[in-house]
């Protein structure tokens, strides 16, 4: 009898096997006691863990799972939105504004580093957020865009990133002490699976900025764009491979007339 | 609408169990099916029904509680194994000690061998379930698991097989 892998005698185990492959598996089951040891210590470990945490799905549901509650909370908070981003908008306006007029004075080597650490930090903070992951509603998306536009004297759109299956949540105004004017704007969109993509975008912090870096950083990978007028690190947990491919829609759309997106 | 509100809420459930065997930790796992029911509330009008309403949230719970990982690392909040308590351990009854060793074990596995070896053996989804949910090849996913199997019973050893056997 030809040998049985390893893979076949686990997926055996945990009851993958189609019937044919079951029989031929207890066939050599039959005359190899060290093999069916180990598919019995496979089983046996299996049996453990359910009986170690099954018990869980029979407790109680806590009252803060409810979906019925769950929704509700959803539909008062979508309500209060509405307040706090029109000031929200003002603020990320000013920031790059007042950004773009300062800019050139702080081109320090390292820039483009500082930038990309702090945009993946406050990339951290946020995406764990759920109900204060953005100020500024994505719905308010419009009005976000043709201030910042009018700011920074250039056509500056919040990219539309659904065709890379993201919805669009929202931005917040963040503190940047690397550049000028102190302030950037971080963008949030999220794909249907709940993984975060952000959008760290500043005025550009001066001439010697490196254009393009690349960091992987475990979970996370951040790209780092900049031209004259704006620099942008995106953060997410996708392979860079992935993340460049949406790099370039983003590029294009947040400053159309700028020069192309180069890898 | 209406359906998927119902699937959602009969799954919470298993999500629960799922979550604490992740964590082995009451409270963090009840956030963590919090945060991905809010989640999945809110993007439920997105939900275009590929495959299961249940594989789609335990993706979010994956993902959520994957974030949540990275947040402790940042926040440096190691906690010492010894330290641990133990949470999830059944009452004093035979094959007590090899449970509770069990759960060590797992404890100490890296988190996408845990992901995966919960999902085969305690959700009892197909290998091809669990690899969509996890994003990861067939390959990939029984690899995981594999090598989870080994650490367990390194960790755990053979003569506790005894006691385990009076558990089923």
């Amino acid at each position: 009898m030809s040998e049985i892998s390893r893979d076949t005698l686990m997926a055996y185990a945990d009851g993958a096997l189609s019937p044919a492959e079951r029989a031929e598996v207890d066939a050599y089951l039959a005359d190899r006691p060290d093999a069916a040891t180990e598919v019995a210590l496979m089983q046996r470990q299996a049996n453990a863990i359910r009986t170690l945490y099954g018990p869980v799905a029979a407790e109680p549901v806590p009252p803060r799972l409810s979906v019925d509650k769950l929704l509700q909370t959803q539909q008062k908070r979508r309500s209060r939105f509405w307040t706090s981003a029109a000031a929200a908008v003002v603020l990320v306006g000013l920031g790059l504004g007042s950004g773009w007029l300062l800019r050139g004075q702080a081109d320090t080597p390292g820039i483009a580093d500082q930038l990309i650490a702090d945009a993946v930090s406050a990339h951290t903070v946020y995406v764990l957020e759920n109900r204060h992951a953005v100020e500024v509603n994505g719905a308010d998306s419009e009005h976000l865009s043709s201030w910042l536009s009018n700011r920074l004297q250039t056509t500056l759109a919040m990219p539309d990133l659904s065709a890379s299956g993201l919805t669009f949540l929202g931005g917040r105004l963040l503190p940047a002490p690397n550049v000028p004017g102190g302030r950037a704007a971080q963008l949030m969109y999220e794909d249907t699976t709940g993984a975060r993509l952000t959008l760290y975008v500043t005025p550009s912090p001066g001439p010697n900025t490196p254009s393009y870096e690349l960091a992987n950083l475990g979970l996370d990978t951040a790209l780092f764009w900049a031209d004259d007028v704006i620099s942008c690190t995106i953060t997410a947990p996708y392979p860079a491979d992935r993340l460049q491919a949406i790099a370039k829609t983003v590029f294009s759309q947040l400053n159309p007339s700028g020069p192309d997106y180069r890898t | 609408m209406v359906d998927i509100l119902h699937e959602i809420e009969a799954a919470v459930p298993a999500l629960r169990r799922y979550a604490r065997a992740l964590t082995r930790d009451f409270d963090r796992a009840d956030d963590l099916v919090q945060d991905c029911l809010e989640r999945a509330l809110a993007k439920r009008g997105l939900f275009r029904p590929k495959g299961p309403v249940r594989a789609w949230l335990f993706t979010i719970l994956v993902n959520v509680h994957r974030n949540s990982l990275r947040g402790t690392r940042r926040r440096g909040e190691v906690v010492d194994l010894a330290d641990i308590p133990e949470l999830s351990v059944p009452a004093p009854q035979p094959g007590h000690m090899a449970l509770a060793e069990l759960d060590r074990a797992i404890g100490t596995l890296p988190n996408e061998q845990k992901e995966a070896l919960l999902l085969v053996t305690l959700e009892g989804l197909p290998y091809a379930e669990a690899a969509q949910i996890l994003d990861i090849p067939l390959g990939t996913l029984m690899s995981r698991l594999g090598r989870a199997r080994a650490t367990l019973k390194t960790m755990t050893g053979t003569p506790s097989e005894p006691h385990l056997r009076t558990v089923k």
